[in-house]
């Protein structure tokens, strides 16, 4: 009796229509990121292989062009580099050594005369 | 002697029925589950003691017939607010934001400040895991109906699949606000036990080859397209479907303001003060409607079994698209990012992590399974919309 007492076309036409309106408008989202990554997606221009020879050329005869393309690697150790440069987070080290003369005021607290001999009596 | 009498009488002890008993203990428990396990403690602990109040005889902390009286239309007290504020306790108030759909609509403000949508907007081919993962709200929605319960009902109840404790409160409050008090506890519960739940699903249905499957780095997401992408959503989805427009615009007004950077007082705001206040709001209120009238009763337990069915389909759908993208998609994705589709962010993606590092210690999956994971979020909001159209 229970059974017969579900409006099963209504609960099947929920569960089918329901469902599939969640991926059609999960699809419809697609669509729009795929368009906005498209238009917004930043561009590493590319270093075309012509002036990339005669950078090569300039820097070393023996370079090929190809070895002008850079590794994540690289990429990732030259932006660590300029991210410690323009921060500040590299130390600078002093140019220049030179030894100080340090002077010390007079006191009586760490004189020796009053300090040890004084007290030897 | 008389007021002695009487001050005995008016005691708790003296009025309590062994329901209420019972649903202290049960009160204990959830404390016990949340403290000590730390079982999603930050919403279970104030749901447990919010239960704890509502079921102290004569505390008068919360009047189940004034809602009752709420929701009759014969009633003169239909859709009064007036007489919850001139007769209700201090959880009727507080309620009152869970009523009015005000709460989980706050909280999402808070989820959306704390989400990077970088990795669905890097590959948004996740959000078709996200919807996938939403298959275990509809086929809920179907064993509820066949159980007895009635379609209002059974949408609420289905929506324990889609792992989103907001999203669950608000789709209750507004179709099956008699049965928020168990479906919000199941939701979160189950949401705490991701990392039991989900590893043997996508274990059984995946094999160890492609689990161990290494998926290519992400592209890297302006800070443009991350300003855009939350007001293209808001648009388009609301557009789409308007039911679904409180809880996606307050996930993209709070994502918005994170990414714009321009409001960073109101971005932290959001994510601490604002949701840490709502949260308390929320969980004693919800708690609160776990009365022993409410809560004792065969229903209960059939809705925690099939809160667990639903959160192990939706995992399941997840897993079985992405295997099945494998089959027509040149690059290949680990089949484990799916089963983060469900919400329960971040739970799901790391439990992808962890059951893909088992078979290949060097495979980070993290970030991928985000995705799908935020995706998650958007998918559920947009199922309870639906359900909301279609049921409500």
């Amino acid at each position: 009796m229970l059974y017969l007492a579900i409006n099963w076309p209504h609960v099947w036409l929920v569960t089918i229509v329901g469902f599939c309106m969640v991926v059609l408008l999960l699809v419809v989202l697609i669509f729009f990121l795929k368009v906005f990554g498209f238009i917004m997606k930043p561009k590493v221009k590319a270093v075309k292989p012509q002036q990339a020879a005669c950078e090569t050329v300039a820097v070393s005869q023996d370079t090929k062009s190809e070895d002008m393309t850079l590794t994540a690697n690289a990429m990732a150790a030259i932006a660590m580099a300029l991210h410690l440069y323009y921060n500040g987070v590299h130390d600078e080290e002093p140019t220049q050594v030179t030894i100080k003369k340090v002077e010390r005021r007079y006191s009586p607290w760490n004189s020796k005369l009053y300090g040890m001999n004084n007290l030897h009596r | 002697m008389a007021e002695i009498l009487e001050f005995f009488q008016t005691m708790g002890f003296m009025n309590m029925s062994w329901q209420q008993g019972v649903m202290l203990i049960i009160s204990f428990f959830l404390l016990y589950l949340a403290i000590k396990k730390q079982y999603e403690p930050l919403l279970l602990l104030p749901i447990a003691f919010g239960m704890l109040l509502t079921n102290l005889p004569n505390a008068g902390m919360y009047h189940s017939e004034l809602w009752t009286n709420f929701l009759d239309a014969t009633h003169p007290d239909y859709h009064s607010y007036g007489a919850i504020m001139r007769e209700g306790g201090l959880l009727d108030i507080l309620y009152i934001g869970v009523k009015a759909g005000v709460y989980p609509c706050l909280i999402f403000i808070g989820v959306g400040a704390m989400t990077d949508f970088g990795p669905l907007i890097a590959n948004p081919k996740s959000l078709l895991l996200g919807a996938a993962a939403q298959l275990g709200i509809f086929l809920t929605f179907l064993a509820a109906n066949a159980l007895g319960f009635n379609e209002a009902e059974a949408g609420s109840i289905g929506i324990i699949g889609g792992a989103d404790g907001p999203t669950s409160i608000f789709l209750t409050s507004k179709l099956a606000p008699h049965l928020l008090g168990p479906i919000a506890i199941a939701a979160y519960s189950y949401m705490a036990l991701v990392p039991v739940i989900q590893p043997p699903i996508m274990r059984a249905l995946t094999t160890k080859k492609e689990r161990a499957i290494k998926m290519r780095q992400l592209r890297t997401v302006s800070k443009t397209e991350k300003i855009v992408f939350p007001i293209v959503i808001t648009a388009v989805v609301a557009l789409i479907l308007p039911d679904a427009a409180p809880l996606i615009g307050c996930l993209m007004l709070g994502n918005l303001m994170k990414e714009c950077g321009v409001v960073d007082r109101l971005s932290k705001t959001a994510q601490n003060e604002l949701m840490n206040i709502v949260v308390i709001f929320l969980g004693l209120s919800v708690g609160a409607t776990a009365t022993a009238a409410s809560f004792l009763n065969i229903r209960t337990l059939m809705i925690l079994a099939m809160g667990i069915i639903a959160f192990s389909c939706g995992s399941a759908g997840g897993v079985l698209l992405a295997k099945l993208m494998n089959v027509f998609s040149k690059e290949k994705i680990n089949p484990l990012i799916g089963s983060a589709g469900v919400s329960a962010v971040p739970m799901a993606a790391r439990v992808s992590q962890t059951v893909g590092q088992e078979e290949n210690p060097s495979n980070f999956l993290l970030m991928h399974a985000m995705g799908p994971n935020v995706a998650g979020v958007i998918g559920s909001a947009v199922a309870a919309g639906i359900l909301l159209t279609m049921l409500g």
